[in-house]
């Protein structure tokens, strides 16, 4: 069967594949040389590739651009700093996260969510900014100064322990985390219901012609993205061990956004891609020259006017392809073995 | 009396200064989005580019007045540079709104700096031009913002007077809605586009310009009126002259009343709220856009 | 501009062989763009002249000192980041620069993490010497509370009984900043007509002025700072309020960075502050020397206190004989040494530089001294739990 969308998600899963065993290498050669720093860049890139993806599914598959998505990733961080400094429990910081974005997510969507197009991008823009403010000027949440204090966990997984103090150990579960967050929404984006939300971008008007409902794909998708964004905040200050008010800043949504569109909008991996591309360079960038915002100003733009799809959404093309060929050989393969 | 004299109605007049200054600086906006159909994301940051290239063309000694001229004219290539080699670019691509906003925000990055590594990271103030103040019915106004107030009142009627009384502005506006329709009747289309970016953008040059003695000048200058920029541009309705202009006024007499009562902290969320509920409720605005009125 | 230099890379392959004998590395960790990049810019020159001071006069203990930049975009989430490239890529022996608290704190805690030493030469929240005080951080310029001990102590000697009215920035620093004044100012006998606060990046203050004038205040406090106050104070000259009353500040408020812009309508303004270019010690006439020879601009409380710190850690790696952080630490208790600024003594149980304080005014764009309060009289109580 040569579904498109289907094969779309099979060339993502083959990228990432790929990716996670390139990324899995170089942390196993940091590790081996003993240099912690890169490893825990990496996982902080890993995060922020939540971040990303949260942005992707709203961008990429639901065709909504959202320049206030670290919104969401605060939420998920304060909450996860507040339960951390009080109790150092993993699982307990997870499900504050979690419960804590998804509430923000349904009352964020349902004022978000009455708008479209470039209105859809600045309601967001300004939700994001106003909460921002807020909690800057909140003494319980730290204020301008943030809060520090988030102990080094020591997480039981059942089997194991993970030692967030560990730099191998915290990126594994970190990865562990992310990859399990981009199987679901792959998951989901490959059901019926995903379709539609995918319809979405390709046609919202039509989408309501043949009787679907156009907010409820919307209103979940956006609730998913917050949630995700939630769960890749609440691991930044288990790596970092504090939270400050710029994590929500627009600068931080915009980063997520530039992410995207350098990796690839609509790939998925291509966000992770980008999270990490990004996150890399600007800490090599940012060590040579202290303009590097010009840099990332030239890449970003040129990335738009370049490489529109994106470094991974460049590379998929010919992945699809093959594994398109490879679906046509075994089927005719299949046929064949019918007949006789 | 004392009240209205002393707090109340100055309150409101510089709540009307503030509310021109903000006013200049979206009518650029407005204009790009109404006719473009582009958010300029980098609009700021070219406001800041009109306040700098006052302050450098001033330190070579040209006069204030000749600036407020000569600052938007120096724009008017940029713009058009800007919409030819970038803008245009990506303007018929799949999705416009979200590669055309994306674009000019990175645009933003470079200008912002840029300008700090040509005029350094501090803070500079050309000289106010107008210095003391005015007394006006028993009310003490700065004599330069009665005439940011008059000079904002007369670019907002020549613009409008433009947009909506010129054969120019006709052109402007048909190609606006509907391009193909305006190219076959012999508007050139290309040129119109261009030059109504580089219009808008000479424009926020000018704001930078006349609000340079009043809000200081340094390099991340742009991002400070933008929200509200964009605010009284969403409320008014995208692309609406005489929106932007209610709008600003509104906006900032709300925000400038309610700081007498309430922590001004507010001010900020309040004025959202507003924006908020107008997307809510009134997607296009109060007012509609330029080419579709 | 190579922050990185190659001689830090080549330190990187060689590893920990080399850091007994190597030059001392030091971090400094500053916000060099953004808002706050004019006082990164003088740290940077600071420690700059610092560090070309002390290498020509034969390093520390003998060894070079190398100084290592990185960008803390006053963003604490960079900041934390960075801090850690510095302590495990660059090996740093000791870390500085960081400008806004909330950087301070969290690059305190990565110290802690790291068993490192670092000291901010900027941030004057009271919180990183009291109650969030961390035994691997050490500040060495004043904070809040020594600045407003300065100023109050003039409040009361000159201006008796005045009528004080408070304009400060919205957010937690400038309320607190407010808070401290304030109740210090009452206690020594001025009455409070008046509190605002405004938010930060405040276009227009003109909206406080009605209130302002109703007051009828005698000596207006402020604490806003940077973009802020040029705003604030020419604001006020427009509307012709600035000659009614006498206006003090916190130290920030009035800087190299934006007294070029404020311009005449900064004249008159007070603050209490522990460094002016007007010191008249021989020392501070040789560093404000240097300071213009090398960057042709005046050094202010940032540049002072910046350079000061390289003289700190100095005085300290060479009583502790070596750079390890247990020897440094007890080295920096209590620790005396000579800077432009006078004699300033680290006070062992919070980390917090005791130094003597100026009531400073501002007359033609120069910072002239009006009095002076012994270190003593202006440091306060030890309020750190932590060690």
């Amino acid at each position: 069967m040569h579904d498109r969308l289907d094969i779309s998600m099979k060339a993502n899963h083959l990228i990432g594949a790929v990716m996670a065993v390139a990324v899995l290498a170089a942390a196993g050669a940091f590790a081996a040389t003993g240099n912690s720093f890169w490893i825990r860049l990496a996982t902080e890139a890993l995060i922020l590739g939540g971040l990303a993806l949260s942005v992707d599914i709203l961008l990429g598959y639901t065709g909504l651009l959202s320049l206030g998505q670290a919104l969401y990733f605060g939420v998920g961080a304060y909450v996860s700093t507040l339960i951390l400094r009080d109790t150092p429990s993993f699982w307990l910081a997870m499900g504050g996260a979690v419960l804590a974005s998804l509430l923000a997510g349904v009352i964020g969507g349902l004022i978000a969510n009455r708008v479209r197009g470039v209105y859809f991008a600045l309601i967001t823009f300004g939700l994001a900014q106003v909460m921002a403010n807020i909690v800057y000027n909140t003494r319980a949440l730290g204020a301008s100064d943030g809060l520090i204090g988030v102990p080094v966990l020591e997480i039981d997984l059942g089997l194991t322990t993970v030692d967030a103090g560990n730099p191998l150990q915290f990126f594994l579960l970190t990865l562990v985390v992310i990859v399990l967050l981009y199987a679901a929404i792959g998951y989901l984006l490959s059901t019926p219901f995903g379709r539609v939300i995918q319809a979405l971008k390709a046609n919202e008007k039509r989408v309501g012609y043949l009787g679907y409902s156009v907010w409820a794909p919307r209103m979940v998708a956006y609730v998913i993205a917050a949630l995700v964004a939630g769960i890749a905040g609440a691991l930044y200050p288990m790596l970092r061990g504090f939270v400050s008010p710029e994590l929500m800043f627009f600068a931080a949504s915009g980063n997520a956004v530039v992410m995207v569109i350098v990796g690839g909008a609509g790939t998925l991996v291509g966000a992770l891609f980008g999270a990490m591309l990004i996150t890399f360079l600007k800490s090599f960038i940012g060590s040579l020259t202290e303009h590097h915002h010009i840099f990332i100003g030239l890449i970003f733009m040129a990335s738009i006017l370049f490489l529109p799809r994106g470094i991974i959404g460049s590379v998929k093309p010919p992945v699809e392809r093959a594994l398109r060929r490879r679906e046509a050989r075994a089927e005719a393969a299949a046929a064949k073995g019918a007949l006789r | 009396m004392d009240y209205m004299q002393f707090v109340l109605a100055p309150q409101m007049l510089n709540g009307l200064a503030l509310g021109i200054s903000v006013i200049l600086v979206a009518l650029g906006l407005t204009i790009i989005f109404g006719l473009l159909d582009v958010i300029n994301m980098s609009h700021g940051e070219f406001y800041a580019v009109g306040a700098f290239g006052a302050l450098a063309l001033g330190a070579l000694g040209f006069n204030y007045w000749v600036l407020i001229a000569l600052v938007p004219l120096f724009l008017v290539p940029v713009g058009v540079l800007v919409e030819r080699l970038l803008i245009r670019r990506v303007y018929d691509g799949p999705d416009r709104h979200v590669s055309t906003l994306l674009l000019t925000f990175g645009l933003g990055l470079i200008i912002e700096d840029l300008l700090k590594i040509l005029f350094g990271p501090n803070t500079q103030r050309p000289a106010n031009p107008l210095p003391g103040a005015t007394e006006f019915l028993g009310i003490v106004i700065p004599t330069y913002r009665l005439f940011l107030i008059g000079i904002g009142i007369a670019v907002i009627v020549a613009v409008a007077l433009v947009v909506y009384r010129t054969r120019l502005g006709a052109m402007v506006r048909a190609a606006a809605f509907d391009r193909q329709m305006a190219a076959s009747l012999g508007v050139r289309v290309g040129w119109v586009y261009s030059g109504a970016f580089a219009f808008g953008i000479a424009l926020a040059g000018l704001a930078g310009v006349l609000l340079a003695p009043l809000y200081s000048v340094f390099p991340t200058m742009g991002r400070d009126f933008i929200l509200l920029a964009f605010t009284v541009v969403i409320v008014g309705g995208m692309g609406s002259i005489w929106g932007a202009v209610v709008a600003g006024v509104l906006l900032t007499q709300v925000q400038a009343v309610s700081a007498l009562f309430i922590s001004p902290v507010w001010a900020d969320p309040l004025v959202f709220g507003v924006m908020v509920l107008v997307l809510m409720f009134r997607p296009q605005g109060i007012f509609g856009r330029i080419g579709h009125a | 501009m190579k922050l990185f230099t190659t001689t830090a890379f080549a330190a990187l392959i060689a590893g920990a062989a080399m850091a007994q004998d190597g030059p001392i590395r030091i971090g400094v960790l500053t916000p060099l763009s953004g808002t706050y990049a004019g006082i990164g810019q003088q740290v940077r020159w600071g420690v700059e002249l610092a560090a070309a001071e002390i290498n020509a006069n034969g390093g520390i203990a003998g060894r070079q000192v190398q100084l290592i930049f990185e960008d803390e975009e006053a963003n604490p989430a960079v900041a934390v980041q960075k801090a850690e490239k510095l302590f495990s890529v660059d090996n740093v022996d000791f870390l500085t620069g960081t400008v806004n608290s909330g950087s301070t704190l969290a690059v305190g805690q990565v110290a802690e993490r790291f068993d490192r030493l670092a000291s901010t030469t900027v941030s004057f929240a009271d919180s990183i010497t009291t109650a969030q005080c961390s035994p691997n951080m050490f500040r060495v310029n004043a904070r809040a509370g020594q600045q407003s001990a300065a100023l109050v102590a003039w409040l009361a000697a000159e201006r008796p009984e005045a009528r004080v009215y408070y304009l400060g920035p919205d957010y937690e620093m400038g309320r607190s900043t407010v808070a401290a004044f304030r109740a210090a100012a009452e206690k020594a006998g001025a009455s409070s007509v008046g509190e605002t606060f405004a938010p930060l990046d405040s276009m227009d203050y003109s909206q406080y002025f009605g209130a302002i004038r109703a007051a009828r205040p005698d000596v207006l406090y402020t604490s806003v700072a940077g973009n802020d106050t040029v705003r604030f104070f020419t604001q006020l000259e427009e509307f012709g309020l600035r000659q009614n009353f006498t206006i003090l500040g916190a130290s920030g408020t009035v800087t190299a960075q934006n007294i070029d812009a404020i311009g005449a309508a900064a004249d008159g303004f007070l603050t209490g502050v522990g460094y002016s270019v007007q010191i008249d010690t021989p020392e501070n006439k040789a560093f404000v020397e240097a300071f213009r020879k090398a960057n042709s601009a005046d050094p202010d409380l940032y540049g002072a206190d910046s350079y000061g710190l390289l003289f700190a850690y100095k005085a300290a790696v060479e009583k502790a004989g070596e750079t390890g952080t247990d020897a440094v630490r007890t080295a920096l208790r209590d620790l005396e040494w000579q800077t432009p600024q006078g004699v300033k003594v680290i006070r062992g149980g919070d980390h917090q530089a005791v130094q003597p304080m100026y009531v400073v005014e501002i007359a033609g764009g120069a910072f002239d001294i009006r009095s002076t309060v012994a270190g003593e009289d202006a440091i306060g109580p030890d309020l750190c739990e932590r060690f």
